[in-house]
């Protein structure tokens, strides 16, 4: 068994009631109008007969799939398809990542324009030209797992996080600036990952979450000291928007708030920012060098842990690492040499998706309604999980790279990567014992 | 109630001749190696955070001084891409509109001529998305609050964005605060496709009595302080010297000095 990469993928967005083309995203070469003309159609055309198209797939393992939104706006996600269809299965995992992708894309429009003037669609024209500033997160999302190493939130729709060493200090730190900038709403994130956040912060939408934290990573990217973006909340404000500011403390920690019109950045950079954050500067340094490894130096994982995605499911956060691999120069180059960095992220995203499709169930936010839940094509999961009366709580997978277990608990899911030299036997222990160390030492 | 404010183009600031009060090209002698090179990690410019310092040998004392600067113009004429060039950082080469306000914070030391003294300028530029701006109102008088100084930005590629100028500079002249004014004109490197002669520049220069820049090229090569150095030099010898004409002399004692320009110890 193989697990394969998507394929290339295009995103198209029209209207929905007219199919009047709004934008496109993604692959580099784009499809011909008529084909997009007869995506819009075919939809249409099962709309009219009472059916909702929600996905398909070609003979040459091209994958779609629709999605309308607010009745204004349709989404359509095209999958070029990589050879996974060839190797067995692949359908149903494609369309969790290009379903997912359509919930992300139209929840980052709202995001940035508000629901009122997606909603609306008074003036196509102004649309079209709004719609520009949403690109650079649409872009972001299209590049999924490949833009940053090891963020995982835009498919598993838990916040990515950071177990920082001194969690307490940096929360008390956090309370007060947040309160000292007439906010309840303050994220201290490092490497890209949520370090700690106020209670408040936790309480919104798990995909705002997620969404925050691709915007706050993208300004973060850009190397700039402070920001101030409007944002609408797809869930908790769609229609007002509220302001993010964010701060570089450090390169790599930024600390954001969800502010109203006070405090103005100029004020809250210059008499808040260095009267809370100096005293921290220790504190922020030290969960710096926690790395991309997202757990503190005290969790020593097994030498047989390649990588591992670990969610709590009450709270909707994920740790993940990947192992740096040492190549011992003295050993012969063995016949299966361990899978690169990025490819371990690609694998763990794969096997994340693999597991969730048809063992274990996929983490959803409560707020949707069981129409919804149809249309985001959630009766597509395969029979064979839907035809068993009981919850799968572990599985295992032998790949040619690699061998892959996932473990599941009432609070947590456990995705695991392992060298194939381990056997098949001792993965469960191997897993069951890296849950228990990590749970226990951090309380994640 | 507020005064009106009519912007005349010969209302405007003196406009100094470059190196007359900062040391021009001051990066290339081997005196300034040892301030330039704390502004630069391993070949590149180095990004501080809000909470780091420039830190200097003990036995050297230079004073910091920070200033405000907001870019303005039309969507697309490289406001994010200046900023970033300005500040040695990466420069997008896709235009992503910017979705609200990003600052990005500018190290560069300088030598003041007549005392020879040397200083830390940290510019903070203020880029705000054009169509951002428009669409929500409160994010042009955050820009405008306390600010030092405004780059009016046009392209060479874009006549409208020259044409607009005159507008764009009474937007950011009202009230009339003291505030130092820079036009940049970008995309000079594409100038097979300029859409704005030198002859209307220089006109341009005549009747507003702004300095104007043109920037433009190479974008991989994000260390050459060469690029820079002119537009940011002079940036700093019209703050300096603004902040010495409110005060009313012109080679001040530091400690008198806070009050103009945040004088901050290092
Ligand atoms: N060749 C060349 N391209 C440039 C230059 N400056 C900017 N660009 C390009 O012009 C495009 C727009 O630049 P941005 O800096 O993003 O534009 P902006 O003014 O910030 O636009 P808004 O954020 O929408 O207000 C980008 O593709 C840049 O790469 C330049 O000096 N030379
Ligand atoms: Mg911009």
């Amino acid at each position: 068994m193989m697990l394969q990469q998507a394929g290339s993928v295009q995103l198209l967005c029209l209207t929905a009631n007219s199919g009047v083309p709004l934008f496109t995203r993604g692959a580099s070469k784009q499809l011909p109008f008529s084909v997009i003309g007869s995506l819009n159609g075919v939809h249409m055309f099962g709309a009219g007969q009472g059916v909702v198209l929600a996905g398909c797939e070609t003979d040459r393992g091209g994958r779609m799939v629709w999605r309308v939104f607010q009745d204004s706006v349709m989404l359509i996600a095209v999958s070029s398809g990589g050879q996974a269809q060839q190797e067995g299965g692949g359908a149903g995992e494609e369309d969790l990542h290009l379903r997912r992708l359509l919930e992300n894309v139209w929840n980052c429009m709202v995001l940035v324009l508000g629901q009122d003037e997606l909603a609306s669609l008074r003036n196509v024209e102004r649309l079209k030209r709004d719609l520009r500033s949403c690109y650079r997160l649409i872009d972001q999302l299209l590049e999924g797992g490949q833009g940053q190493e090891g963020i995982m939130g835009d498919l598993t729709h838990c916040a990515d996080c950071l177990l920082p060493p001194n969690a307490t200090l940096l929360q008390e730190g956090l309370d007060g600036f947040t309160q000292a900038a007439d906010s309840e709403f303050g994220c201290l994130m490092v490497h890209g990952r949520i370090a700690t956040a106020t209670e408040k912060w936790w309480r919104l939408a798990p995909q705002e979450v997620v969404l925050l934290s691709v915007l706050a990573r993208s300004l973060s990217l850009s190397g700039s000291a402070s920001c101030d973006t409007p944002v609408f909340l797809p869930q908790g404000s769609p229609t007002v928007a509220h302001r993010l500011l964010r701060f570089q403390l450090l390169p790599g920690a930024d600390v954001c708030v969800l502010c109203g019109p006070s405090p103005t950045l100029h004020r809250s950079e210059s008499e808040l920012v260095g009267c809370f954050w100096s005293p921290l500067l220790e504190a922020l340094r030290g969960s710096l060098a926690v790395g991309e490894r997202c757990l503190p130096g005290s969790v020593t994982l097994r030498p047989d842990v390649l990588a591992l995605l670990l969610i709590n499911r009450e709270s909707r956060r994920s740790v993940s690492c990947v192992k740096a691999i040492i190549t011992n120069p003295n050993h012969p180059p063995s016949d299966h040499p361990l899978p690169s960095k990025a490819r371990c992220w690609e694998l763990l995203r794969l096997f994340y998706t693999f597991t969730t499709t048809r063992y274990f169930p996929l983490e959803e936010s409560p707020a949707l309604t069981p129409g919804e839940k149809a249309q985001r094509g959630d009766s597509l999961r395969e029979d064979f999980a839907l035809g068993f009366s009981h919850q799968p709580l572990q599985c295992y997978l032998v790949t040619e790279e690699c061998k892959c277990f996932g473990l599941q608990t009432a609070q947590h899911q456990l995705y695991l990567l392992t060298p194939l030299s381990v056997p098949t036997f001792a993965l469960r222990s191997v897993a069951t014992q890296t849950l228990s160390t990590i749970t226990l030492a951090t309380g994640f | 109630m507020p005064r009106q404010c009519v912007v005349e183009p010969h209302d405007m600031a003196q406009v100094l001749d470059p190196g007359s009060i900062v040391v021009a090209d001051w990066h290339r002698s081997a005196d300034s190696k040892e301030f330039f090179s704390r502004i630069l990690h391993k070949k590149k410019r180095r990004n501080f955070g809000l909470l780091e310092a420039l830190v200097m040998p003990p036995n050297v004392s230079v004073d910091t001084v920070h200033y405000k600067i907001f870019i303005s113009g039309k969507s697309g004429v490289g406001k994010t891409a200046l900023a970033a060039r300005l500040a040695g950082l990466n420069i997008p080469n896709m235009h992503y509109e910017t979705t609200g306000i990003e600052t990005t914070v500018v190290y560069w030391p300088v030598k003041l001529r007549e005392s020879g003294r040397v200083l830390f300028f940290r510019l903070q530029l203020w880029d705000c998305g054009e169509n951002a701006l428009r669409r929500f109102d409160h994010l042009l008088p955050s820009c405008k609050e306390q600010v030092d100084a405004i780059l009016f930005l046009f392209s060479f590629t874009d006549r409208a964005s020259f044409d607009g100028l005159s507008n764009q500079i009474a937007r950011g002249s009202e009230p009339c605060d003291r505030v130092v004014k820079l036009v940049v004109g970008t995309k000079f490197d594409l100038f097979m496709h300029t859409d704005v002669t030198e002859r209307e520049v220089t006109r341009f220069q005549e009747v507003w009595g702004l300095p104007v820049f043109r920037m433009g090229g190479d974008v991989s090569n994000v260390s050459n302080l060469g690029e820079v150095a002119p537009l940011l030099n002079c940036l700093a010898e019209h703050l300096w010297h603004q902040d010495c004409v409110a005060t009313r002399s012109t080679i001040l004692p530091v400690s008198t000095q806070s009050e103009a320009a945040n004088v901050v110890h290092v």
